[in-house]
């Protein structure tokens, strides 16, 4: 284990990121490279939580997501021969998610049999239900299903790359830096991109910004 | 739309992440004070920006860690599954070759030895040819009879107009 770290702060230091040496999951995929399978549950166990929840941010479908999560470690675990550790591990990491979250986007629209987002509404508990319009919910809750479909479908409708800096910075709270290490860009490109992301979603969902549907109205 | 405004709008995003440096941060600050145009805009994309809160976490099921581990074991026993197919279909293919190339040359072999020992049945009009063919040699000599025969009647009239004469 201490010989896994020293490489690690010995490969950081000489890529000048001094403050990296200190990532542990790059030490455990160090250890995991040498043969220790442990520390790859270890991988597992920490990051799978970050790895769902974003993958979701994109599919909207809990099951899915999970299944999707599954392929994400099965290539960090195949690449474990050639891994290098050049960014801090969760970059690598959700470089790899947004590919497969992507991935499976772009399967879904060559599929064409896709139900509708408009039709379709995750609820959080890991099941796809149709809201039906006859159910006696609340007012306030059928506003906040409401509003929460409107904006996955807001996120959805964004080309792809500004939908990943958006997610990422959302929900992952990434720098615009961490957001450009991930997607292969420059941090110029991010800060482009979120400006456009913005401007867009902002658009999109105006009508609940002005209306105060499902939020506080803002005057 | 002002230039200056144009250029606030385009860094306000920047500006509201803190991704700006402090000289720029302080220059927007200072326009959104005199700007109302520019400070809805601003109002507009927070609101929108917290909007995203709204959308829930995804609950994740426990027990992921074991069933990710076991698809793990899945994957190994796949990969020695399809590794020991590959040697297997290799040791089959060659071996086929060499039954193969053998069994051709020995059917090659079979055929030569077969059209040597079966002598090949003549056709018809050769079977005929073939059994007249001593007299055929006889034709030959029957022609150069002829010629001589010729001849000697030639010389026997030329004697005989001679003596007449």
């Amino acid at each position: 284990m201490a010989k896994a770290i020293a490489a690690v702060a010995a490969s950081y230091e000489q890529a000048g990121r001094r403050g990296a040496a200190a990532d542990y999951d790059v030490g455990l995929m160090l250890r995991f490279q040498e043969g220790d399978e442990l520390a790859f549950q270890e991988l597992v166990q920490r990051n799978h939580g970050r790895v769902v929840g974003l993958i979701y941010r994109f599919i909207s479908d809990a099951s899915e997501a999970e299944d999707l999560a599954q392929e994400v470690f099965l290539r960090i675990y195949r690449a474990r021969k050639t891994y290098k550790p050049t960014a801090k591990f969760s970059t690598w990491m959700f470089r790899i998610t947004a590919n497969v979250s992507l991935n499976a986007l772009r399967s879904r629209a060559n599929r064409k049999d896709e139900v509708s987002i408009d039709q379709v509404t995750d609820f959080g508990d890991g099941s796809r239900a149709m809201p039906d319009p006859e159910a006696e919910m609340p007012d306030h809750d059928l506003r906040q299903a409401e509003l929460q479909t409107k904006v996955r479908e807001a996120i959805a409708e964004l080309p792809e790359k500004q939908q990943v800096a958006v997610v990422l910075n959302k929900y992952e709270g990434m720098s615009y830096a961490e957001i450009a290490g991930t997607i292969g860009c420059s941090t110029m490109a991010v800060k482009s991109l979120l400006a456009r992301a913005r401007d867009n979603l902002k658009d999109s969902l105006l009508l609940y910004i002005r209306t105060g549907r499902g939020r506080q109205r803002v005057c | 739309m002002s230039p200056v405004c144009q250029w606030v709008r385009s860094v306000l995003v920047a500006y509201l992440d803190g991704e700006l440096k402090p000289s720029t941060a302080d220059a927007v600050r200072r326009h959104l004070v005199r700007c109302e145009a520019c400070r809805a805009q601003m109002r507009l994309l927070q609101e929108s920006w917290r909007l995203l809160d709204d959308v829930p976490p995804v609950p994740v099921r426990s027990g992921f860690t074991q069933r990710m581990m076991a698809r793990v074991v899945e994957e190994k026993e796949l990969s020695a599954f399809a590794a020991r197919l590959g040697s297997r279909r290799r040791r089959r293919s060659v071996l086929a070759s060499v039954l193969g190339m053998a069994a051709g040359l020995a059917f090659g072999f079979a055929v030569y030895a077969w059209t040597g020992i079966v002598e090949k049945p003549a056709s018809p009009v050769e079977w005929e040819v073939s059994r007249h063919v001593s007299f055929l040699e006889d034709v030959e000599l029957l022609d150069e009879m002829a010629v001589i025969q010729a001849i000697d009647r030639l010389e026997r009239d030329t004697d005989t107009a001679g003596n007449g004469a």
